[in-house]
């Protein structure tokens, strides 16, 4: 589904270069859920930009569905999205001018899809916010607007579903909630999730984790680990 | 669909509405002064032509071709024919008047009214035609002078004719009031029998002509070419009734404050619109996060835009025809004719402006949306695109040019008034920088609430460098339409005071001087002294002989022209080339208007001959004078020192101020001397008066748009850094200011930026407002003290008010709340 082959990425400085990310391998396969994770400034967001397309690689290149984005101008990426990509982010990035219910309708709309109205609405029951749909993002709490967040990013049925932080701005319980409801709608559409944490617990949710450090990938595990820990098989191997 | 959504959605937010208004406020500016003037121009046009009693007239020593008028019905103009002659007038055997003939056929007169009475003294009424064959109307005067009476027969050459009425007023009387005497007004089917009327008789033939304006532009071009000596066409300029240069510089006026608005107004959009799509940086990154393509999104902002300038070129076309509508309902009364609709051609123009406005002030800033970086979604710390300022100003800048060209037709004024805005804002831009210097040293010494204000405003120094120059720039065009208004009102004030006079006298004979004199100063204000006046004809200029007056060729040629004579010069006379003589001098001299001095191309030191009579006049041109003609007082071409003109036999006029309740009075006179002529200005200069009073009451409602368009640069400008100043004071509060504090710094901080702005603004607007009434408007300057203070202070209230208004919410709503919505 995603392959990367020596992605790096470089920024420009006053004093030379820095390399943010220094020659990442990975693949990711269809329906599998990946987290990334790492301490910050390891280069975890900027690796999920250069995945979903969203920036572009110094060097290396990354394969979605075959197809390579380094061949692809801004537009062409950003028709690809519109095919196959959703996301989540840390800070919700909902439209304050727009309600619950319009913020979810947008991907639709912009699709052209044409009951976005209702689909937008199934979605917010989804997620349990029937209640609010006629709602501004600054009438909304934290976790509701991340749920009317993930209910945008599913409702354009994407193939991929990027993640960035998802449960950065909420406390632990809301959090949770979030994710079970993250995790749920996942697996009934059977996306492909990768998600960017420095959260454990939402970590090992995953099928598999993937730790940056300094730009590199140090390490990758894969098998759930249940919350508490105990049950499950984690296999831990260097890279 | 998209986009409709994505306007409606944005203009619930509030994101629009600044950039809605001001383009409104662009259209309606435009369209309305544009319907307003053009309405206005066509009225006096019309009451132009009244004085002329048709829209043109041709007219001539001969009969003119049949197939003239045969060409004028052709194309449905309205024709009418008149004859003028002086002819000797009986009644009786022994009363006879050397009289003005006037013969009309019935269609006279073509436009305005003539006034007539049932007896000599009788109450005025109004006429649209003449008598008919077989009658005619005489001066009130030829009544006492022919010794007759309504019913009474009088004689014009061989023809009897019956006394029918009085004649009171013609419309077309002032050209060549100067006659021969009374008038008579009768039938032109009466002619024939009347055997006046010979080969070599001195008689004036007119074909008067009324119709739409381009037919008669028509008709005059198909009939130039073939317009033989002797024959001319007459089209009457607006200048001849004294409120020509009034109402040019209020057309100036009104053509500046609306370019002024525009510029205002296009200022608003380009900061409403750079706000607008800063605000949208993050939505467009969500959408292009979203798989949105940058075409796309150009394409929902760009269709946006259409709608937003459709829907404001339609409020604003509505406003600006309700404002001039408005206007002519509450003026009806003044307006000496009612004056037909503008047509669309203003919401054209105004529609034009919102698309102007559109493409060269909101759209630079919204096309780079599409360039936003989906990885903004991110990282929020993006910079947003380059903004190209230099661009984007230059476009403006060009826009702005191209509207006040197109909308002002007039290159003097529109670089005038780019080359002063544009050294303004550099002046400003300079000084702007160094006041906010300077005023953060002294804040360093200050209080608390003075260093943190006074920071800010230096640490965002070239955001505010910015806002002191857009503020001084909307503070500058209002104090200067302000001023020049003010100086317009003043002038036409003067220009036709309460008692200006309203009557004049003329051929007054020599041996009636003193009674007349004496009759005048108990029944009226004498407003001026009897002057003399010769009639005499200019007929060489260093010794070469000038052609005959009716001669086609260009150049100098005789004119026949009222001479006075004088000790002092005329009150409001003054000498633009040689010197007036000594109040005793025996030399032969001559002071000529600047004006004819100009036709007949004389310099002082040139030697000019006149036929007085049959009597030869040799003078020198001694002085030139420049003289105000819209003054209402006896003006003369020229001026003799008395010893030059001594002997010659001369006739006496006057002017003076009647009361219209004192106007029986004119009877009385008129019994007593019968032979002076009256001339009545009082329905002229009321009319005058009305138009000026309507033209300065519109000059006052534009002011108000204006305005309105200078608040919402104001507003726009507050607005553009309202989030920073939000988002500082929030995080202010949340470290524990006090409202006080941060509400003090807001209101310290914008009431510094007023008083920078206001005088910055003080100073241009002063040397503006002298190059503008000194080389564009005509008019005398003399400086302003009131708007020293005036200026500074009204920017401090107001930019104070406005920013402390629109960043109320930092200290009403939690640190929370608007941390959470930055």
């Amino acid at each position: 589904m995603i392959r990367t082959e020596n992605l790096r990425k470089r920024v420009p400085l006053a004093e030379g270069e820095l390399e943010i990310l220094k020659g990442i391998d990975i693949e990711i396969k269809a329906r599998e859920s990946v987290a990334i994770i790492g301490a910050s400034g390891s280069g975890k967001s900027t690796l999920l930009g250069l995945l979903a397309g969203l920036d572009v690689a110094s060097e290396g290149d990354v394969w979605i569905d075959g197809v390579s984005l380094a061949g692809l101008d801004e537009d062409q990426r950003a028709l690809l999205r519109a095919e196959k990509i959703g996301f989540v982010f840390q800070s919700f990035q909902l439209l304050p001018s727009l309600t619950a219910l319009e913020n979810v309708m947008l991907p639709l709309e912009l699709h052209g899809v044409a009951n976005a109205k209702t689909l937008a609405r199934n979605f917010l029951e989804r997620v349990g916010l029937a209640e609010r749909t006629d709602h501004y993002p600054n009438q909304l709490s934290g976790g509701e607007q991340q749920r009317v967040a993930i209910a945008r990013a599913f409702a354009a049925e994407p193939a991929i579903l990027f993640a960035d932080e998802p449960t950065g701005n909420l406390d632990t319980a809301t959090g949770a909630h979030v994710i079970d409801l993250l995790f749920e709608i996942n697996r009934e559409q059977g996306t492909t999730l990768v998600l960017v944490t420095h959260e454990q617990r939402l970590a090992d949710r995953c099928d598999r984790r993937l730790r940056l450090h300094g730009g590199a990938l140090v390490g990758e595990e894969s098998g759930h680990v249940s919350r508490d820990g105990h049950s499950g098989t984690p296999h831990l191997r260097g890279v | 669909m998209t986009a409709l959504r994505m306007l409606l959605r944005d203009w619930r937010g509030g994101e629009l509405g600044v950039l809605l208004a001001a383009l409104v406020v662009a259209v309606a500016i435009v369209s309305g002064i544009t319907a307003f003037t053009t309405r206005l121009q066509n009225s006096l046009e019309q009451e132009s032509h009244r004085f002329l009693a048709a829209d043109r007239v041709i007219m001539g020593s001969r009969e003119q071709p049949a197939e003239w008028l045969a060409e004028a019905e052709r194309l449905q103009l309205r024709t009418g024919r008149v004859l003028t002659f002086p002819s000797m007038v009986y009644a009786g055997d022994e009363d006879m008047v050397l009289a003005s003939i006037k013969a009309a056929s019935s269609e006279y007169p073509l436009r305005g009214e003539l006034t007539m009475s049932a007896d000599a003294f009788g109450t005025p009424e109004l006429r649209t035609e003449g008598p008919p064959p077989g009658r005619v109307w005489l001066d009130s005067r030829l009544f006492a002078l022919l010794n007759v009476a309504v019913g009474d027969k009088i004689y014009v050459g061989d023809a009897a004719l019956e006394v029918a009425a009085a004649l009171r007023n013609e419309p077309d009387r002032a050209t060549g009031f100067l006659g021969y005497g009374p008038r008579v007004l009768m039938h032109i089917d009466d002619i024939p029998a009347t055997n006046v009327v010979q080969p070599g008789s001195r008689v004036r033939y007119r074909i008067l002509l009324a119709g739409e304006e381009p037919v008669l532009d028509d008709y005059v071009e198909w009939l130039e070419p073939q317009l033989p000596a002797g024959q001319e066409i007459i089209d009457v300029g607006r200048n001849q009734r004294g409120v020509g240069g009034a109402l040019e510089r209020a057309e100036s006026f009104l053509l500046l404050a609306g370019s002024l608005g525009v510029v205002l107004a296009g200022v608003a959009i380009a900061l409403a619109a750079r706000r607008f799509s800063e605000r949208h940086y993050d939505y467009v990154a969500i959408m292009k996060s979203l798989g949105t393509v940058s075409g796309k999104i150009n394409r929902m902002y760009g269709l946006s835009l259409l709608l937003l300038g459709a829907l404001a070129t339609l409020i604003g076309a509505a406003l600006g025809w309700g404002l001039q509508a408005l206007f002519f309902t509450l003026f009806a009364e003044a307006l000496p004719v009612q004056p037909g609709p503008a047509g669309v051609r203003p919401y054209i123009v105004g529609g034009a402006t919102a698309v102007v406005c559109l493409l060269a002030f909101a759209w630079p800033p919204l096309s780079r949306l599409g360039g936003a970086s989906p990885l903004k979604v991110l990282r929020r710390d993006l910079p947003n695109a380059v903004s190209r300022s230099a661009i984007d100003n230059g476009l403006g800048l060009g826009a702005v040019l191209l509207l006040m060209l197109w909308y002002s037709g007039d290159w003097a004024l529109t670089l005038a008034v780019l080359a002063g805005l544009a050294a303004s804002a550099s002046l400003a831009a300079t000084v702007a920088f160094l006041l906010l210097r300077g005023g953060r040293l002294a804040g360093m010494r200050a209080g608390s609430i003075w260093r943190l204000a006074l920071a800010s405003l230096q640490r965002n120094g070239s955001a505010n460098t910015l806002q002191v120059v857009i503020f001084s720039l909307a503070i500058m065009l209002l104090l200067i339409l302000v001023l020049v208004r003010t100086s317009l009102l003043e002038e036409w004030q003067m220009q036709l005071p309460e008692g200006t006079p309203n009557h004049f006298l003329l051929n007054i004979a020599p041996d009636e001087v003193n009674a007349v004199r004496d009759t005048l100063s108990q029944t009226a204000d004498l407003a001026e002294p009897l002057y003399p006046m010769v009639r005499g004809r200019i007929v060489e200029v260093n010794g070469v002989a000038l052609g005959r007056s009716d001669d086609p060729e260009e150049g100098r040629r005789e004119r026949e022209t009222n001479l006075t004579w004088a000790r002092e010069i005329p009150t409001d006379n003054d000498i633009i080339a040689g010197e007036w003589w000594d109040p005793n001098t025996e030399e032969a001299l001559v002071s000529v208007e600047e004006g004819m001095a100009e036709s007949l191309e004389l310099e002082v030191g040139d030697k000019v001959r006149y036929m007085i009579g049959s009597q030869p006049l040799d003078v020198t041109v001694g002085s030139i004078r420049r003289l105000d003609w819209e003054s209402m007082r006896p003006n003369f071409f020229m001026i003799f020192p008395p010893a030059v003109l001594r002997g010659y036999p001369a006739t006496f006029m006057t002017s003076f101020h009647l009361d219209r309740n004192e106007k029986s009075l004119l009877n009385q006179f008129i019994r007593q001397y019968p032979t002076v002529t009256v001339i009545e200005m009082d329905v002229v200069i009321e009319q005058v008066r009305g138009i000026i009073n309507q033209v300065s009451a519109a000059i006052e409602l534009v002011l108000v748009v204006i305005l309105s368009a200078g608040a919402l640069v104001l507003i726009a400008g507050v607005q553009s850094t309202v989030d920073t100043r939000l988002y500082e004071g929030a995080i202010l509060r949340a470290l524990g200011a006090r409202r006080g504090l941060i509400l003090g710094g807001v209101v310290i901080e914008f009431a510094a930026l007023g008083f920078f702005a206001g005088l910055l603004a003080t100073v241009a607007a002063e040397i503006a407002v002298y190059v503008l009434q000194t080389f564009a408007l005509d008019m005398d300057y003399s400086p302003h003290p009131e708007i020293w203070l005036l200026g500074p202070v009204m920017a401090v209230l107001m930019i104070g008010a406005l920013g402390v208004w629109n960043c109320r919410r930092v200290v009403s709503s939690p640190p929370l709340l608007v941390l959470r919505e930055l």
